[in-house]
């Protein structure tokens, strides 16, 4: 990964994925709301849990733990659905994440922020924007615009 | 306008003029009243009574500048006698009218914007492909209304943007301004015709829109090199140009530069007339969407059992009013968005009446499905494709009465449009009993632009894509109606930007059938609710034949599976959803079901539902782009619990079925 696509210094929301702690620019956070029901959609990769009506507004929800081939669990009283905006092909769109917990909202500065390092080929790096080093705990700063378009959240029909 | 009378007015051009000498020879209050005795005299006997009217008073008046003041009268009267047409056009229809000027006047809003970043990079295409586009649409939507002066004047502009737009002539300043120009002129004129129609009184703006007309004329023939020159210093052109001083003729150029000022009056009138107001598309989404959520709240504020169980009449009745108004608000809230396509058809069949008398091919126009609503959006943007599309069918599609009886055809042309639901979508079709596409020609002229090689081997629709590519067209010349290769690529583009799908059908020597698929972005859906597992879904009710519980006797085993079931004689293949959408679910016992049959156009199938819910009107969404991919599913609806359920599309589960079938068929060998 190249330095100029490196995540830049900011306020970053964190949250807890199977003990990882994961952070996404606050921008692009519409709202954190409780786990609810979601309605399942056929012929989509498994991540893709289904949809939910947000005030009216059909929105996509993809379960982060099956996105990253993390174990899977039961989902608690703290898991939570981090609605964002992300842009796929140039539009514009809301979408939600599901993760363990969220953490706290992070001012990040740029020399916390360290390239992604390389792990070899055995891991998908391609939606970190970097790793941040605070007070001894590592974050992954994720770019949303990658990891929910990559393998096209969009159905690609799986037909 | 018939041209007898147009060449009779303007014969008097020359005779008012005349008397203008007259008065300057001999200013001698006799004389003077002698000559505009025998004019007025000569403008009764010619019928233009209106005209003479309008200057008798001049003759008891006695101006000292008699001569300019006759020619004012004439002026002002001529461009009054111009419009008269026009007007009524306009009058005749008020609402359309209003459409018709609003929209224009959005379009010119567009093409000012767009002109003024063209000024910075004369050589983009793009943009001069932006701003030409507009200004058809306008053409043809003046047309379309009978709308002569603006018509005229656009086709001037139009032909000089063209030509800029095959690069025959080179987008200077001088270009610029006198478009510039033309849009201000335009704007005036359409704010001008609607205070007319409205009863108000006009601006005679004929003078400077010959001008104007002429300016451009000169700018075409100065082919574009000579940037230095603007337009409005080239002298005016004899037409126009009067041996006097003081008359807006004389002064065309600067009464040209004023239009502007002059533009910005008749808008106070206009906003009087208009009633309705303008919504961004985007305000009415958000307001549908609240009160949706509100209807929800509401049902579960209305259900809820600690309220339920407070016996108070007062409360009781609250709530009730409350759900009554409510469920108002969410009917009006809806019909904001839904207009039916009547309004969009009576353009149509305008405009094919107007195309058929200039193209002298007689034709016969039925409309079907008028009353079928649309969103709001969909029919304003469907609008110009469809104009584009009718045009075509009578320009290149239907052929001429001779070659219609040649081939044994009647020599009247049937076209038609048709509006109708199909599994889940608006489909509008455009049907002529023409000559159908050449497909020979399609593939010369293709060549011919260099949109394909001559080595290429293409198919029959492959060929039939080809008139959708930008700058394509067949017409042999370049008519008033269509053929400057604007057009299809249009109304695919707009047809794709409601996330529509355009079909042809074409058959040599029969006629061409354009079919316009519109997803339902924002209708309520009758549908019927069914529950599987713990989902549930809602079926279009236009889809569904019949709902039953299943006796023993009418369910058939295959390879010791209930597989098939009997219903009013038709053996029906049996379909759970579970299979379907490939889910671990466990098929139900037909027995213990309901089986809803569903049905598209070529066949009919028993869907196996846990439960069936009920029937409920839902709200369709759009599962928008990230599920585009998804077959059988054509939305989804927000349910009473605010929860979202599945429409099941009848078509897209059909072709499901087959490709799990092929998956099948395939596994097996």
């Amino acid at each position: 990964m190249s330095e100029t696509t490196k995540a830049s210094a900011g306020k970053y929301l964190t949250f807890a994925l199977a003990h990882e702690e994961y952070g996404v620019p606050v921008l692009k956070v519409r709202e954190i709301i409780k786990m609810m029901d979601i309605t399942t959609v056929p012929q989509v990769p498994p991540h893709i849990k289904g949809v939910i009506n947000l005030r009216g507004k059909v929105i996509p929800i993809v379960d982060l733990r099956l996105k990253f081939g993390l174990p899977t669990q039961d989902y608690t009283e703290r898991t939570c659905i981090i609605v964002v905006e992300v842009e796929l092909a140039g539009r514009r769109l809301m979408l939600g994440m599901i993760v363990d917990w969220v953490s706290e909202v992070l001012n990040i500065a740029t020399d916390e922020i360290e390239a992604t390092p390389d792990f070899g080929e055995r891991l998908e790096t391609e939606y970190m924007r970097g790793v941040a080093k605070i007070k001894g705990s590592v974050k992954i700063l994720l770019d949303l615009d990658r990891v929910l378009a990559a393998d096209g959240v969009v159905a690609q029909a799986a037909a | 306008m018939d041209s007898e009378r147009t060449a009779l007015l303007d014969s008097y051009e020359g005779r008012i003029t005349q008397f203008a000498c007259e008065v300057i020879l001999d200013p001698s209050p006799d004389a003077v009243a002698i000559a505009i005795d025998a004019l007025v005299t000569s403008l009764c006997a010619a019928g233009l009574d209106g005209c003479a009217a309008r200057m008798r008073p001049l003759r008891d008046a006695a101006p000292a500048d008699i001569g300019d003041a006759v020619a004012r009268a004439w002026h002002e009267w001529r461009a009054d006698d111009e419009i008269q047409a026009d007007v009524l056009a306009l009058g005749g229809d008020p609402e359309l009218a209003g459409m018709f000027a609003a929209e224009a006047l959005d379009h010119l809003g567009t093409i000012e914007a767009t002109l003024l970043k063209l000024e910075e990079t004369p050589e983009d295409k793009t943009l001069l492909n932006d701003v030409f586009r507009p200004f058809h649409t306008i053409k043809g939507n003046a047309g379309a209304l009978g709308l002569t002066t603006v018509q005229q004047f656009a086709h001037t502009v139009e032909s000089l943007l063209d030509r800029c737009r095959s690069g025959k002539h080179r987008v200077g300043s001088a270009e610029i301004d006198v478009v510039l120009k033309a849009v201000d002129l335009m704007t005036a004129l359409i704010n001008d015709l609607t205070a007319r129609a409205a009863g108000k009184p006009g601006h005679p703006y004929r003078v400077e829109r010959l001008a104007l007309m002429a300016a451009v004329e000169e700018v075409i023939a100065s082919g574009g090199e000579c940037v230095e020159q603007t337009a409005v210093e080239t002298p005016p052109p004899a037409a126009v140009a009067l041996p006097l001083t003081d008359t807006p003729a004389a002064a065309s150029a600067p009464a040209v530069r004023d239009v502007t000022v002059a533009a910005r009056e008749p808008h106070a009138a206009m906003k009087e007339a208009q009633t309705a107001v303008k919504v961004d598309t985007r305000k009415l989404d958000g307001l549908v969407d609240m009160v949706g959520e509100l209807v929800i709240l509401q049902s579960l504020v209305y259900e809820d059992p600690k309220l339920a169980a407070v016996a108070d009449e007062r409360l009781t009745r609250t709530l009730a009013q409350l759900r009554r108004i409510t469920t108002e608000l969410q009917r009006g809230a809806m019909s904001m968005r839904m207009v039916p396509i009547r309004q969009t058809f009576q353009k149509m069949s305008r405009l094919v009446r107007d195309l058929s008398r200039q193209s002298g091919k007689a034709v016969e126009l039925t409309l079907v499905g008028e009353e079928t609503e649309l969103d709001r959006r969909v029919v304003e943007d469907i609008n110009d494709p469809l104009m584009h599309m009718v045009r075509n069918s009578v320009d290149h599609g239907i052929e001429p009465a001779d070659v219609r009886r040649a081939s044994g055809k009647r020599e009247t042309g049937k076209l038609s449009l048709r509006a109708f639901h199909q599994s889940g979508a608006i489909v509008i079709e455009i049907a002529d009993d023409g000559a159908g596409l050449n497909a020979d020609r399609i593939r010369d002229k293709a060549i011919r632009q260099g949109l394909i090689s001559p080595n290429d081997t293409l198919s029959a629709e492959a060929i039939n894509e080809l008139i959708f590519r930008p700058g394509f067209s067949t017409a042999e010349k370049v008519t008033e109606i269509s053929g400057r290769g604007v057009g299809m690529d249009v109304v695919r583009r707009n047809v794709e930007a409601l996330r529509g799908r355009i079909d042809i059908k074409t058959r040599q020597g029969e006629g061409t059938t354009f079919s316009i698929k519109l997803p339902l972005t924002l209708a309520i859906l009758d549908g019927l609710l069914i529950g599987v597992g713990s989902e549930r879904f809602v079926i279009p009710t236009f889809a569904v034949r019949e709902s039953l519980r299943p006796l023993a006797s009418q369910v058939h085993t295959v390879r010791g599976e209930p597989r098939l079931i009997m219903v009013r004689e038709r053996l029906l293949p049996l379909v759970w959803l579970s299979d379907l959408f490939s889910t671990s679910a466990a098929r139900v016992d037909p027995l213990e079901s309901t089986v809803v049959v569903i049905e598209d156009e070529q066949r009919s199938i028993g869907l196996v539902a846990d439960r069936l819910i009920g029937k409920q009107e839902v709200v369709v969404k759009t599962l928008g782009d990230a599920f585009a991919g998804v077959k059988g599913v054509a939305g989804g609806a927000i349910l009473g619990d605010g929860r979202i359920g599945l429409i099941l599309d009848a078509h897209g589960i059909a072709s499901r079925i087959d490709e799990l079938r092929g998956a099948e068929t395939r596994e097996a060998a």
